[in-house]
Formats: C-alpha cells, structure tokens, sequence
C-alpha cells in the first residue's frame, strides 16, 4: 500500500466529503472530519510502525511521474524527521477538528473542510522528495488558512488574510526561482532534468550559487518561521484568525519553515549555509529576545503565546544553523515540543476567551478559585513552555544551548536571555489570569473549568508532553540518523570535528 | 500548388460569409439561432480538419500560407476561442436583430486571426491583423444604442490605426533591409547578415514591429486603450478579444521574432524583455486599483501579455512551448472569469463591479468554485494550469540566463494576488442586503458549459500536463529550422 501518499489522499478525500456536506447536517459534518482525521492518524501510525529508524535515508517512496519533461514527479516518502513532523499533524489536526467540532461555527461544514485542506498541505510537504512538490504543497496549503482567516476571522481579517498571503507569497516565488534555478544547474551536472531532492544532494554548487540559491529559499521559510524581520504579517493573523486555526498556524505551519531549512537549505548548499550561518544566526538571537520582550508586553493572552513562538522558533532556528550535532537534534526534538506546548496554551487561551469573553489578561485574575482543575492543566503547560527542568522542553532546549556553547559561546549567553525571558512572560500569563483577587468573570470563573470536552483535546497534548519528557531518547534516537545526515555535508564545510558525544547518553544523564 | 493547406481558412470564411448572408433574411423563430449554429459548425469542422493535418506539416502559396505544428495549435487554440465566444453569445442583448453580422464577424476575426498565425509571408500577416482588427472595431461598437460600447469600438479603431500604421512602417523597412516579405528568407537573410547592431535600420524595423504588435497584445507601453475598451465592449467580444486576439498577436510574435529573426536575437531580445517586464509590473499595478471586474480583467489581460512575451524574449523552442502552454492555460481562466461576469452582468445593473459579486458564491457554489479555480490559477497557485504555464516560463527565462526577468515575473505575481484573491474572497463574504433589483436568470446553458469546462481543464490541464506538453513541445520545435 502506498500509505505515505494516503496520508495525503486521505484528508483530501474527507475535505471533498465535507464540501459537499449539506450546511445544515452539522452532526454529518462533525462525522466525516473526525473520521477524515482519526484515519489519518491510523495512517501515520502504520508509516510509524513501518518506519526504519536505523536508516537515516528517505523511505517508504512513493514515486509516480508527472511531468517527465521537466523532470517533476510525484514522490512522497518519510525519513527520520519527517516522520515525527508527520505524527505531529496528524494528532493536531484531530485534536483541532475536535475542538472545531465543540464550537462548529456558522457554516461549518466548509470550516472543517479548509481545515482537512491545510492538512493536506501540511502532510504534503513534509513528506515531498521533490522540490517542486515541496513547492506545490507549499502553496497549497496557504490557501485553505487564508480561507479560514477571511471567512471566520475577527473584525481586521480581510487585512490580516491578505497581509498574511501576500508575505508569504513574495518569498514563495523567490523560492520558486530558486527552485528552478537548483534543478537547472543540478541539469547541467546530472546530465537530466530531476527536482528530486535526493539526487540534487550530491550536486557541487560553486560557492555564489549556493549562496544565493541558499538565500533564495531562506528567505521563503524565514517569512513562513517567522524569522525576525520578517515576521510583519503574525500579530494580525494569530490575531484575527479563529484561534483552532491559529493554534495550527503556530504549531506546525511554523514548522515547515524549518523543516524546508534542515531537509533542503542546509543539506543542498553547505556552503551558502555556512556563509550565512552569522547573519541568520543574529536574526535567530534578535527574534528571541525580541519576541520575548513583545510577548512580556503583550496585550492579550493569544498574542503572548504567538510572540512567544516567535522566540522559540529563534531558539530551533538557531539549533540548527550552527551545525552542532547535539544542537541540531534538539532543535529537532524542540520543534516537536513546541507544536505540542504552543498547541496546548492555545487551547487554554481558547477556553479562557470562551468562559470569560475576553482574552486580555489584566481584565481576568484570579480564577484559579472557580477553576481549579484548568489551573492545574494551565500550570503544566506554563512549566513547559518556560522549560523548566524535567519538562520536554528543557529537554530540547537544553541540547540547543549546550550545543551551540560549543560552537559559539556568546550566542549561547544571548539566548539564554530567551529562557529567562520566558519564565517570565509565562508566569506573568499565569499569574494575571489564575492567582490574585477575582476579577473580570461572574461566579469566581466557574464556566472556565476544564469540562469534558476541553479535556478530550488537553489532556492529549499533556500526556504527549510527559511522554516525551520521560523517554526523549525515543524521539531522538529514531530521528538522530536523518538530522546527521542532513547537517554532515555543512559541518564538512564549518570544519567541525566530526565525531562528538553521543547526545542520546547525555540525554539519559540528564533526565530525572 | 498546395491549395489544401487552406481548408481550415476556407471552412472559416466560409461560415462567416454564410453567417452573415443568413442575417439578411428575416429567420422564423425556430430558425432564429441559425447564425450562431452556422457559426458552430464551421468552427467545428475547422478544428478537425486541423486534427487530421496534424501530422502532415505542411505549406502551399508558395509558401504564404504555412501549416506547422506551431500555426496548427495556434489555430486550434483560436478556434476554442471563437467556440467559446458564440457559447457566451448566447442570449446576449448586444447585437440583438443583427445576430448574422455579429457571428459573422466574430468568424471573420477569427479567420483573421488564423491567417495570421499561420502567415508565411509578411503580407499575409499583415492581411490576418487587418481582417481581424477591421471586425473587431465594428464589434466594440456593436451595441450602438449603448453609449460605452459606442467608444469603445472609437479607441479601438484610433489605438488600432496608429498600431496599423506602424506595423506597415515596420515590415517595409524589414522589407528594405532584407529584400524580400517571406519569413523563410528574412530568416535566411537575418542569419547570415550576422548581428544586427551594426544595422540599426534592422534595428528599428524590429521595434516597430514588436511596438505594433504590442498593441494587439495589450503590452506596455501600448495597453492604454486596453481597459477602456474592454470594459465598453460587450462582454463576450471582450473575452475574444483578450484570448483570441492575444493569440494571434502571440502567434506573430513568435513566428516573426523566435521563428525568423533568430539569427538577430541578441539584438531584439532585450526589448522583448524589456516590454514584457514592464507589462508585468505596468498591468498588476493597474490592476489593484480597479473596481470594475471587468477593468481588473483588461489589466491583469495587460500583465499576462507581460507573462506570454516572457516566452518569446528567450527566443528558444522551450520559451515558445511554454507560451504556448501558458496560452492554453490563459485561455481556460479567462474563458471561466468572463463567463461569471457575463453571468452576473444579466442578473444586475453594473454586474461587472466587484461588489456585486459579494456572496456570489454562496447563491451559486459552482460559479463560485470556477470563480475561485480561475483567479488563483490566474495568480499562479499550484497544483493549477496557471502555476505550471508559470513555472514553464520561468524555467525558459532562467535557462537563458534571462534570471531577472524569471525574479521580476515573481514579484509581479505576488502583487497579483490582492486583486485577484479579492475577487475570491468577495464571493464567499456573507451578502450584504442590497436594494438593487436582480434578474432571477435561468443561467444560458452555452455559458454555463463554458465556466464549468474551463474550471476543469484549468485542473486537466495541470494534473494531465504531460500529453499538453508533448503537443506544445511539437509546436515549438516545429517553429526553428
């Protein structure tokens, strides 16, 4: 069975079903999604199980031609850090439908189908093997968010929408040109036209392309990051989108920015990598500290948590373009834990907004009294978020910065500033809203308590957290061969000495 | 003498004379569709001559008239045109009491049109562009108690003389320089003459060409008539015009510049280059502004001309595969955008502004689907016809070494998407309550047909790009010696 290419197929199908759904039959609607998505789920769990961790090659291959002449095909597979990435959407995506489904809002069929459609793209590109369809899956999932801002989003959308896409846009089709620019002097030295990515990786690139071409495509993944400066279009869509779909956007459409610089950027132009590791590396560390001040600053509870991403995304960014062994599989883990911890504190910012009609924390205080269960839930996800020790993320965070300490120790001190910063800004979030006198909410906040179906979508996410808090090695073990290989070629052309502690055994040392 | 090559072209004039005789009869009412029948026929039996002379290229006049591969697709691609033009006739007011001379001179412009692509000799091009132009001004105008078809009709006719005058001045000097009016023997005489910047009357017989057959494209810097002509012209002629028109303007492009000034490319290149970057820029800017639907459409027409030359600036046979793709591509989107306009122009008063399309889609989801496939494949969104025309011609613009056109074309797209998205969006807003009467319309079958089959073929043609490809790829190769 092709069962990566059905993890595409799959979503696509059940998002026909639900356009075609009639708009009154909610509980059809509510059906198909959830089996659209819980299918998938059972997919990827069946590429999981037939996942090879030893190899840290792309497996599974789906191949089919498409456009021979030009060399474009059809060609889905996993490797080791896709594979996680891919388990990572599917399990959002239900978690999302399912706290959709609770508050379908008004036509809501379409709703869950443009939200089946991002999936689409999503699972999409993190399993293409071709550079185009990277591209196409790219694009495609766009659409369906711009959809959902414009058609469901808060009273600025059509402007949040429209800034959203067309940041987006500008760097998609720089990307493109890079795109077709890779695969034409991959031609020259192939002797055919091929977008695959496997066979343009051992392609030499002189030292100007592949620094351009690098900055071509960096470019495309640091808007979708957002990468600091390019992050102008995120306070508007975090903002303005219905918050399912924000949650989404942060924990794993920021994903395949990453994801795009680890399976293409780096790996395919070592050399432009390396000559623009301090550049990007600067912006790494600006958006850390400056998206932790934003988010100590900011507002509402919705633009802490999307600030606070930006400076996290800093942190994985960071992790992987200093080329460290240990600082590239942490900022591997790290991007699994922060699709699952920003997904989890979206949620909380979502049933806070719907128990108290307001997400702009200085109004609310004290509901830990009315609420004491969802103050528990909240305080997991805030220790989380700030990593503290024991948690996931200290997990991740701590192989980034141990990593990029042996690479280069003052961009290590600055981000620490990062850590810091986030134990305040969470606590702040914390304590504004759950401790201190009553305030902002009738009956002490009894209608935020965590009810049943708010559970079916939090506890989820805190049990994936403890789990990869207790057995990280799990997670790095199986994705460790593939992020090798995809930072080896860059710490050939850094010079970095090759052979390293065994990041796995410093794990077991510093678990509790 | 080769008089078989001209059967598609017989078959055309043909069907256009008896179109135009049968208008001079009053038709019983069972008979009243007769001209628009007479039109479908012709246009169908012209395209399968075209498919049974596919394989056999072949040329007759002494080499006047010459069917390759390139003029053959051409054709087809200007015949689906015209088919699709009477299909949105159908039940138009414009040309009301008149059908036969109104179907009858969009058959006469397409045969214009097709004498035009398939031109072996400067003349006869220049007859195509007459015959073509001549029809079409009297089109615009067709609607004469209407005071904006009435002008536009008048522009065109001004633009279209100055553009005439200078296409002549062109080809004489071309004429001059070379000593002969066949593109066979300019190409031979341009190739051995070496490069042209020594000769800068060549030079200038290049630019003025280019410049008047700009003027039929609607490329910058000549586009100006474009959107006040469009928006005054009825509907279904300004859907002729911005995909039949184009196409014959492209041909020619082709044929004169990639086909025989091949051995001059270093000299014109960049002015194709030039004027298609500017039409990119020129045409998305002009576009943002736009209120009207149907303006909006005259100037993203302007930026997509801007796209298409991208094809013949490179001047290889893969730039004019990619066109010609792109064309094919054009053609479906545009087909499917002015279908909906013409749809909701007979439903209300000032059916053509933006707001009236507010929840449109909501009232009829497929026009709304067919809507949204059109402009984001217009705004090149993968996996649609629109993204893979695109990437054809980027990928030709990059290859010779024509990158910053390739990185100009991108940032113009990108502009592209507000105007284009925001069609989008407005069809699937929640529709405000409005105190303008509606038509409740039973929505014209032949129209209908032509939004739905354009919005699948803008996915066909994307999803099955292969075999398109293979035919263009023909075409292109079929242009170079």
């Amino acid at each position: 069975m092709p069962w990566v290419s059905l993890l595409v197929i799959v979503p696509l199908v059940a998002a026909i079903v639900l356009a075609l759904v009639p708009q009154h039959d909610r509980m059809l609607a509510r059906t198909v999604a959830l089996a659209g998505t819980g299918l998938t789920v059972a997919v990827s769990i069946v590429v999981l199980v037939l996942f090879d961790g030893g190899s840290g090659a792309f497996q599974q291959i789906d191949h089919v031609d498409w456009i021979t002449s030009l060399g474009i095909s059809w060609d889905l597979g996993v490797d080791g850090i896709s594979i996680w990435l891919v388990l990572l959407t599917t399990v959002l995506f239900t978690l999302g439908v399912i706290a959709a489904c609770q508050h379908l809002p008004e036509r809501g069929n379409m709703f869950l189908s443009l939200l089946l459609l991002s999936e689409v793209g999503l699972l999409g590109l993190f399993t293409s093997g071709d550079l185009v369809l990277f591209y196409v899956f790219w694009e495609f999932m766009l659409i369906p968010f711009a959809f959902l801002i414009w058609t469901w989003g808060g009273d600025n959308r059509r402007r949040a929408g429209l800034t959203f896409v067309v940041y987006t846009m500008v760097g998609s089709l720089i990307m493109l040109v890079a795109i077709i620019s890779t695969a034409l002097i991959a031609r020259d030295h192939l002797g055919h036209a091929t977008f695959l990515i496997r066979d343009i990786q051992g392609v030499p690139f002189s030292g100007t392309a592949s620094t351009l071409l690098f900055a071509g495509f960096v470019l495309a993944f640091a808007i979708k990051l957002p990468l600091w400066p390019f992050h102008g279009w995120l306070p508007l869509a975090y903002g303005e989108a219905p918050i399912v779909v924000t949650a989404l956007m942060a924990a794993l459409m920021s994903k395949a920015g990453v994801y795009g610089l680890l399976r293409i950027g780096v790996p395919l132009f070592p050399d432009g990598a390396n000559t623009l590791l301090i550049p990007i590396a600067i912006l790494a560390l600006i958006g850390i500290v400056y998206g932790s001040l934003l988010a100590w600053r900011a507002r509402t509870m919705r633009l802490l948590v999307g600030y606070s991403s930006l400076a996290h995304l800093g942190f994985i960014v960071l992790g992987i373009m200093v080329f460290d062994r240990m600082a590239a599989q942490g900022a591997v883990l790290q991007m699994i834990n922060h699709g699952v911890v920003v997904a989890a504190a979206f949620t909380i910012v979502m049933m806070l907004g719907r128990g108290t009609g307001t997400e702009d924390m200085d109004r609310l205080g004290g509901l830990a009294k009315g609420a004491p269960r969802l103050a528990v839930a909240f305080l997991i996800v805030t220790m989380a978020a700030l990593a503290l020790p024991g948690s996931n993320a200290f997990v991740g965070e701590f192989f980034i910065l141990g990593g990029v300490f042996r690479q280069f120790a003052w961009m290590a001190v600055i981000a620490m500033a990062g850590v810091i910063y986030a134990a305040v800004y969470m606590l702040r979030m914390y304590q504004s809203t759950m401790n201190g006198p009553v305030r902002g909410v009738a009956d002490e906040g009894r209608a935020t308590e965590l009810r049943r179906g708010d559970a079916i979508v939090l506890v989820p996410l805190i049990l994936i957290m403890f789990l990869i808090a207790l057995w990280p090695r799990v997670f790095v073990d199986a994705s460790a061969k593939a992020t090798d290989q995809a930072i080896a070629p860059a710490q050939v052309v850094a010079g970095r000495p090759l052979i390293q502690i065994a990041p796995s055994a410093a794990a077991t040392r510093e678990l509790p | 003498m080769n008089v078989v090559v001209g059967i598609p072209l017989y078959v055309m004039s043909a069907a256009a004379l008896l179109a135009i005789v049968s208008g001079a009869f009053t038709l019983p009412r069972d008979l009243r569709r007769l001209p628009e029948w007479i039109g479908l026929l012709g246009v169908g039996i012209s395209l399968l001559t075209l498919i049974a002379m596919w394989d056999r290229p072949q040329s007759g006049f002494e080499g006047e008239i010459r069917l390759t591969q390139m003029s053959m697709l051409m054709s087809g691609i200007i015949l689906v045109a015209t088919l699709a033009t009477i299909a949105l006739s159908w039940g138009e007011p414009a040309g009301a009491g008149r059908r036969g001379e109104y179907i009858g001179l969009i058959l006469a412009a397409a045969t214009g049109m097709m004498l035009t692509v398939t031109a072996g000799d400067l003349i006869v091009m220049f007859i195509g562009i007459e015959l073509l132009s001549v029809s079409l001004y009297i089109l615009c105008a067709i609607e004469v108690t209407r005071e904006r078809s009435l002008e536009s009709g008048l522009k065109y006719l001004m633009t279209g003389a100055i553009g005439t005058a200078i296409l002549i001045y062109g080809f004489a000097l071309l004429y001059g320089m070379t000593g002969s009016t066949s593109l066979n023997v300019i190409g031979e005489r341009l190739a051995e003459a070496g490069p042209l910047t020594s000769q800068p009357l060549l030079v200038a017989a290049m630019a003025l060409v280019a410049v008047a057959l700009g003027f039929k494209a609607s490329a910058v810097p000549f586009h100006m008539w474009t959107p006040d002509v469009y928006e005054g012209a009825p509907t279904p002629i300004t859907t002729f015009m911005s995909t039949g028109t184009k196409a014959a303007a492209m041909g020619a492009f082709l044929l004169v510049f990639t086909g025989a000034a091949q051995g001059a490319i270093a000299d014109w290149r960049v002015l194709i280059g030039a004027i298609s970057a500017a039409s990119m820029v020129v045409g998305n800017i002009g576009a943002l502004r736009q209120t009207s639907v149907k303006r909006m459409l005259a100037w993203s027409s302007v930026a997509q001309a801007g796209y298409l030359l991208m094809g013949v600036a490179v001047g290889t046979a893969f730039g004019a595969e990619a066109l010609v793709y792109y064309l094919i591509a054009y053609l479906a989107m545009t087909l499917v955008a002015f279908a909906i306009v013409i749809l909701r122009e007979r439903e209300v008063e000032d059916g053509d502004q933006i707001e009236a399309f507010t929840g449109y889609g909501r009232r009829r989801p497929w026009a709304g689907v067919v809507m949204t496939l059109a402009m984001l494949s217009l705004a090149g969104f993968p996996p649609l016809a629109g993204f893979i025309g695109k990437f054809m011609l980027f990928s030709a613009a990059i290859d010779s070494d024509m990158l910053w056109l390739a990185i100009v074309g991108a940032l113009a797209s990108a502009v592209s998407l507000v105007y284009y998205l925001r069609v989008s969006i407005v069809m699937w807003s929640p529709a405000p309550v409005r105190n303008v009467p509606e038509r409740t319309l039973r929505v014209p079958r032949p129209v209908a047909a032509v939004a739905v089959t354009g919005g699948v073929a803008i996915i066909a043609l994307a999803i099955w790009a292969q075999p398109v490809i293979d035919l263009c790829r023909d075409a292109g190769a079929s242009l170079l010696p």
